[in-house]
């Protein structure tokens, strides 16, 4: 009995070892992004500022300063046209371009004739902070600062995810070394017990006590009621692991392929809070969700490029998406080599099995998360739910039918309230549960 | 009339063969060989135990490995630029044209799936026939050519191919050039070979029909002065008589005139105790005879001189001749009768192609004052102009040399031309002959050069059909092949300004019809058809020679008939599902049972079995039919109905160079047509003998049978007058016991009503239902082995009627001394029932089979093991087993064994896989569609909004599909009706479909 309780204690000292140590790590670690995030210089600047916040929010989609984008680089504008001509132009560009002002028909014409959209709702005074906000881009380079404090931003987070995967080596490297030095540590203090046995005169030799266990091994061996009771208890363990595992085989919750473009629903979803159906409209009116098209993601990264974290480079991924459509970012023309991107389906029903994402979203107003999980937080998608029929049909045996304000299901619900009063009403009631609702 | 009457499916049903007998007590042809197990030597095979270990062994390794495959991976490719239209998952349907009848193509991420009927069609009123439901198949036929070629070269582009026939065309400027074509009635494509015309003026365009109308162009040419096929109206005739003419199955124009002579037949018209009565005089059972109320069964000398007989009966006075039969004889001068008492609601129609013969029917129709009533010739129809005399004509010049260039556009004259030889001969003579044909067909195979069309459903094109009815063809795909368009390629090479057809399709319309109409090329898109006011139809003035067309048809039946009695006389008949050959390439028309005899795969030929009897000759023996050096082998077909002393032979079969499917397939009975009098003639005097071996044809009649229980419920119009539950036959009041708890459906009630009245058997639902629901094709062998696959099956039982007395005895059937010539028929569509009390969920051992809230009977494919119990079952023998993956599988290669033609699949339905059953699910998948469309609309199902397949194609609209809950919807009013009953009605399983008894129209005896 002493040896079990000398046991317990080692291992007990052992973790309260590690767990200190990873603790103080941990610590460390907490205090290291605190440091690193610096507060940002805010640029001050009356008008200019105002400017900058208009920019961004009407400009912004079709202009750069220091690059052309859909419209022109408006680095030096306030040099080229007179300010009342840009005033003009910026409310109404195509009213400016009929009244023949041959200027305007000149940088109309230069630009392929695209139709600058008209901002009749701006005052003289936004045109001129905007302006401002442009000449002081130019002198003072806000945009380059701001491009600058980004660019630590970046690298701040890079240096980030630097220390955390250093701290998870290092973790592993102390935990290697503390159970080394537990192990040795053992044995030295088996060694010295053993010595003081030995003086103690308890114990005469050291290979006896390592006899009698091999002995005692072979007694336990023929007791029958032990070997039954191991027995059955093997058999407990490989029968409850078989069955989990039988269970759950095709079941792939957790499935995370590697995709073509590393798309974050994180950043779409999450941080910018794209709507679902923005891209997945088919969703509401069809039986799939769809991948979306190319010329979706285009309707944004016709312009945003994230160049300004790639040190004005385009995004790797981004230019995925212009390859695929033999699209040259320069020239924004589109060449005739365009090659599908073949994304990795994440969730696969069997093809007996009929789902309709219509029903379930549009009809039933169930959100996208109950299936999919936190999409919103997940950089690369995986598979949330099991996708089981078991899954399915709990579902529908719990869940109400969303009934409100529709129409189909008025006669089915007085039916349903004379037949059984004041019962829920599940999908299963109306029939949910029956092989052919899903199957055919 | 006695509910008792008996009723048999086949010959070998009625005469209890052993076979028959044997089969009939299984539900599958071969049996598992399980005595053979069980008996003595099976159980003493020893399985040592080594072998057993190393199975089970094996067994589990296999199966762990199989399980730790890690998740498959599948791609998802979307569009890169997505077309606005299209949702991927989601419909689209675009108006085009099927030879003239407007359709619905239904296109699932941009291929065509299921094409249905436009209800804006004035012809198809949104219906369609068998042959157009499955022309979808052509479209993912692999046979066709996947590009020009050239002398047999198949790398060719297509400036090679123009060179080629540019230098061709300018070397036979001395010479004469032709088009042959089929009927083209299109203004567009008339416009470029009038172009192409003005460009070589030595150029002549033919139009020769393989089955040709020519005799009624003619006919009317001299009787009215306008050389065309009238529009016949079959609604608005209280009494049609039908002279061989097939007109609910292949004359002229089927689908339209299976819709209009519906109308005075149907549930509506009988209400109001109104119904037409059909007198068809023919010598092989066709179609429109099994619809007819009375069926005079004569030889083709007679039917022709029958005709004169009826003229004079009707006041008219030119040479007759007296009939063989005496029967015909009475039964015309009764026919003569009730024509006259309808003069101005008569009808009398030939399908015979002998000017003369048209001719006395013009006189006919003239007596009874059809014209402006019945028959509009002021707005003919434009679906046959074809001339055969042009096409004998070229073949003569083209022997003497004088022609220089030929191009075949949809026309396959070395295939139909009853003397291809000769044909061949005179093509070789020809220095340039260009072929539009999409395959190396029997004809594009002699040519130098094939410049391959596209499908229509990959094509712009039009259609003028009938007078003033318009229709349009728009592409609904892109090319899959590298092929062109043939008026593409005439405006090519005749250096036409317009260079692409599309611009001159738009530009011939935008001219000539959409300003009359009103429409933009936009809205004409959408809607497929134009119909502009009809020119007034006047009453013509007849000026046909009637004594002279007389004195011609009794010297021609003198010759038909020369050897008296004893000669046999063949009439050849196009089938109605491969009609002129033209379709013979096509599975799913393969495979459709002909609706009088159920053969698949095969022609045959069609004999009486007394005839038989007298001459000899056994079923399915194979025989030779011979006439002068004409001569092809067939097997026999007992078929009740034929008249004595006459043999019928379909044609559209033995097709040489048509691809997989239907090359050899039945023989080409092409050759048996004669040219007299300046058309083909249909019916002629030959000799058979006995040839070598048998064929048994792969026939479904009696495949699955109800072992001569009563299913059929018929009835006399008089009776049904007096009173409207005529014919139903109750067992008495009895108290029922349920086994089963009760189905509350408290939701929706799907269920079904079929009037076995309006049912003609023309199979469209068939094949509709195959179309739809991916059902499989098996091949004539397993055909044989009772394996065919068809949800939805029309069974066709005859009776006997002999001396205006039903037969109703079996011992009256046995001293029967009539010669099976009169038989009448009742066509029974069958599916799956969707029994409340199904028999088949109760024996499933794994619950495969399950009833549903909504009144149907779920199949879960992927649950079944293939026990087969409930087939066994089932009363109604309407579910199928699947014995093989028949949709990838290279025994079935006929079928879709390849990664094109398996597009065609409905994608919404499972492709079920080997082992397990199936059976018609009511199109479980447009019911589930329809419903979700009327929640995403927050709105309640609208009636009649989901169709099953089979109620939207059928031409007569017997199928009413609908819930039985909704006290306003059209099936309920139709189950209501005094005629419904219910099929085995007396063992409780009740079903979900419901018949409407069977109405005929007979004189009184």
């Amino acid at each position: 009995m002493r040896s079990i309780s000398l046991v317990f204690r080692r291992i007990a000292q052992s973790l309260l070892l590690v767990s200190t140590l990873s603790f103080g790590f941990q610590q460390a670690n907490a205090q290291a992004p605190a440091g690193g995030a610096a507060p940002a210089a805010s640029s001050g600047g009356g008008d200019a500022a105002a400017g900058a916040a208009l920019f961004k929010q009407k400009c912004t989609s079709c202009h750069a300063l220091d690059r052309q984008v859909v419209g022109p680089a408006l680095k030096g504008i306030n040099g080229k046209h007179s300010k009342e001509w840009l005033h003009k132009w910026i409310k109404n560009s195509q009213a400016l371009v009929a009244s023949g002002d041959a200027e305007a028909v000149k940088v109309f014409n230069e630009y392929n004739k695209t139709v600058m959209t008209p901002f009749p709702e701006l005052s003289d005074a936004d045109v001129d902070n905007i302006l401002a906000y442009v000449e002081v881009g130019e002198t003072a380079k806000p945009g380059g600062e701001a491009g600058a404090a980004a660019g630590t931003g970046a690298e701040g987070e890079a240096k980030k995810e630097g220390i955390s995967n250093l701290m998870l080596g290092g973790l592993i490297l102390i935990v290697v070394v503390a159970l080394l030095v537990i192990v040795v540590l053992n044995r030295v203090i088996k060694t010295l017990d053993r010595i003081i046995l030995q003086k103690q005169g308890v114990l005469p030799e050291g290979e006896v006590l390592e006899e009698s266990t091999a002995v005692r091994f072979r007694r336990l061996a023929k007791n029958k009621k032990f070997v039954f009771f191991v027995i059955i208890l093997l058999v407990a363990l490989f029968g409850s692991l078989g069955w989990k595992a039988m269970w759950n085989t095709g079941v792939h919750t957790g499935y995370q392929p590697t995709q073509p473009i590393k798309y974050s629903h994180q950043l779409h979803a999450g941080t910018l809070k794209i709507d679902c159906q923005y891209c997945h409209f088919s969703a509401y009116k069809s039986k799939n969700a769809a991948i979306p098209s190319l010329n979706v993601c285009m309707n944004c990264h016709n312009y945003v490029t994230a160049s300004d974290k790639y040190n004005g480079e385009i995004s790797p991924e981004i230019s995925k998406i212009y390859k695929a459509l033999d699209y040259d970012p320069q020239t924004k023309k589109y060449g005739n080599n365009p090659k599908p991107i073949q994304w990795i389906r994440v969730h696969n029903l069997p093809d007996f099995a009929y789902f309709n994402h219509s029903q379930h979203v549009t009809v039933a107003g169930v959100r996208c998360q109950e299936c999919h999980g936190p999409i919103q937080t997940m950089p690369e998608v995986y598979q949330y739910s099991p996708l089981t029929m078991k899954w399915c049909i709990n579902c529908h045996r719990t869940r109400e039918v969303n009934s409100k304000g529709n129409a189909y299901y008025d006669k089915v619900l007085k039916v349903h309230d004379q037949l059984k009063k004041g019962e829920k009403v599940t999908p299963a009631v109306l029939g949910g549960l029956e092989c052919g609702k899903c199957h055919y | 009339m006695e509910s008792n009457k008996k009723y048999w499916k086949g010959l070998e049903e009625l005469q209890q063969t052993p076979e028959f007998v044997e089969s009939s007590k299984n539900e599958f042809a071969e049996s598992l060989p399980i005595e053979e197990v069980l008996s003595e030597a099976g159980l003493k095979t020893v399985t040592p135990r080594r072998d057993f270990l190393k199975a089970l062994g094996f067994g589990v390794g296999a199966v762990s490995l199989a399980a730790c495959q890690k998740a498959p991976v599948h791609k998802s490719i979307p569009y890169l630029v997505k077309p606005e239209e299209v949702t991927p998952g989601v419909p689209n349907f675009y108006a085009s044209s099927f030879n003239g009848y407007g359709i619905l193509v239904k296109t699932r991420e941009g291929r065509p799936i299921k094409i249905e009927g436009n209800p804006s069609c004035v012809l198809g009123e949104g219906k369609l026939d068998a042959v157009a439901q499955a022309s979808l198949l052509d479209l993912y036929d692999v046979a066709k050519l996947k590009g020009p070629r050239l002398k047999g070269e198949d790398n060719t582009s297509w400036d090679d191919l123009d060179k080629f026939v540019r230098a061709g065309l300018n070397q036979a400027s001395g010479k004469q050039i032709r088009i042959i074509s089929s009927t083209i009635n299109g203004p567009s494509a008339k416009g470029v070979i009038a172009d192409f015309i003005a460009k070589y003026p030595n150029t002549k365009h033919i139009q020769a029909d393989a089955v040709s109308y020519s005799g009624i162009i003619q006919a009317n040419q001299s009787s009215f002065g306008k050389a065309v096929v009238p529009h016949y109206y079959f609604d608005r005739a209280d009494v049609i008589v039908s002279f061989g003419a097939d007109f609910l199955g292949t004359w002229v124009s089927p689908l339209e005139f299976n819709r209009q002579w519906v109308k005075k037949r149907n549930m509506a018209s009988l209400k109001n105790k109104k119904m037409s009565r059909h007198i068809q005089v023919e010598s092989g059972l066709s179609l429109t005879g099994m619809n007819a109320d009375a069926r005079i069964p004569v030889r083709p000398s007679d039917e022709n001189l029958a005709l004169i007989n009826l003229y004079n009966a009707l006041g008219g006075a030119v040479p007759a001749q007296k009939l063989a039969s005496p029967k015909a004889e009475k039964a015309i001068a009764l026919a003569a009768k009730e024509l006259s008492a309808a003069k101005g609601r008569a009808l009398v129609v030939s399908g015979s192609n002998d000017v003369a013969v048209q001719t006395i029917v013009n006189g006919i129709n003239s007596l009874l004052g059809s014209y402006g009533t019945t028959i509009d010739i002021a707005n003919p129809s434009y679906q046959y102009s074809g001339n055969e005399a042009d096409l004998v004509t070229f073949v003569k010049e083209a022997n003497a040399g004088q022609i220089g260039a030929v191009f075949f556009m949809n026309s396959n004259p070395a295939y139909s031309f009853p003397n291809a030889k000769e044909f061949s001969e005179a093509l070789s003579k020809i220095a340039l002959k260009v072929s539009f044909a999409d395959r190396a067909d029997e004809t594009a195979s002699l040519c130098d050069a094939i410049a391959p069309s596209p499908n229509y459903l990959e094509t712009w094109n039009d259609y003028n059909p009938v007078a003033g009815y318009y229709t349009i063809v728009q592409p609904t795909i892109n090319p899959v092949y590298n092929t062109r368009q043939p008026e593409q390629s005439l405006l090519i090479w005749s250096d036409n300004a317009t260079k692409n057809y599309y611009q001159y399709v738009k530009a011939t319309w935008e001219k000539n019809i959409l300003p009359q109409a009103g429409l933009t090329w936009r809205q004409l898109l959408q809607k497929g058809v134009v119909a502009l006011p009809a020119a007034a139809g006047a009453g013509a003035a007849f000026a046909g020679n009637v004594a002279g067309a007389a004195q011609t048809i009794v010297s021609a039946s003198g010759t038909l008939n020369k050897g008296g009695e004893k000669t046999l006389q063949l009439s050849l008949y196009p089938s109605v599902a491969l009609r002129d050959g033209n379709y013979a390439n096509n599975a799913w028309l393969q495979e459709l049972p002909d609706p009088v005899s159920k053969v698949t795969w095969d022609n045959y030929v069609a004999i009486n079995p007394k005839h038989a009897d007298e001459l000899g000759f056994h079923e399915f023996e194979n025989v030779v039919v011979k006439a002068g050096d004409r001569s092809i082998e067939l097997p026999l077909l007992f078929q009740p109905g034929q008249a004595k002393g006459t043999i019928s032979i379909a044609l559209g079969y033995g097709r040489t160079h048509t691809g997989k499917v239907g090359n050899e397939v039945g023989r080409n009975a092409y050759p048996f047509l004669t040219f007299e009098r300046g058309t083909f003639q249909t019916a002629t005097s030959v000799e058979i003998e006995r040839g070598s071996g048998r064929n048994e044809l792969a026939q479904t009649q009696t495949h699955h049978t109800f072992e001569g229980r009563n299913v059929i419920q018929e009835t006399s119009f008089k009776d049904y007058v007096n009173n409207p539950h005529a014919g139903s036959s109750k067992h008495g009041e009895h108290k029922d016991y349920d086994l089963w708890p009760e189905h509350k459906q408290i939701g929706h009630s799907w269920v079904m009503a079929i009037d076995l009245n309006a049912c003609t058997g023309c199979g469209a639902c068939v094949v509709a239902c195959n179309v739809e629901n991916n059902v499989p094709v098996v091949g004539k062998d397993e055909v044989r082995r009772r394996r065919e696959m068809h949800w939805l099956r029309i069974d066709r039982y005859y009776s006997v009627q002999a001396e205006g007395r039903s037969i109703t005895e079996e011992k009256e059937l046995e001293d029967l001394e009539d010669d099976f010539e009169n038989v009448t028929v009742v066509n029974q569509p069958m599916l799956c029932q969707h029994c409340d009390h199904a028999p088949c969920e109760t024996v499933c051992p794994v619950i495969a089979t399950m009833h549903s809230s909504d009144g149907l009977n779920h199949m879960a494919y992927n649950r079944c093991v293939g026990t087969r119990y409930c087939a066994n079952n089932c009363p109604y023998k309407v579910r199928r087993f699947n014995w093989f993956n028949y949709w990838n599988d290279s025994r079935f290669d006929n079928y879709m064994n390849n990664e094109f033609t398996q597009l065609v699949l409905n994608p919404d339905v499972t492709t079920r896989f080997r082992g397990v059953m199936e059976k018609c699910t009511m199109c479980l998948q447009r019911i589930q569609a329809g419903r979700l469309q009327a929640k995403i609309e927050k709105r309640p199902l609208r009636d009649l909004e989901i169709q099953t397949a089979c109620q939207q194609t059928c031409p007569t609209n017997a199928i009413i599909f609908g819930d039985a809950n909704d006290p306003n919807s059209e099936v309920r009013k139709a189950l209501g009706n005094e005629r419904t009953y219910y099929v085995l009605e007396e063992i409780n399983t009740k079903p979900g479909v419901g018949y409407q008894t069977k109405v005929r129209n007979t004189l009184e005896a």
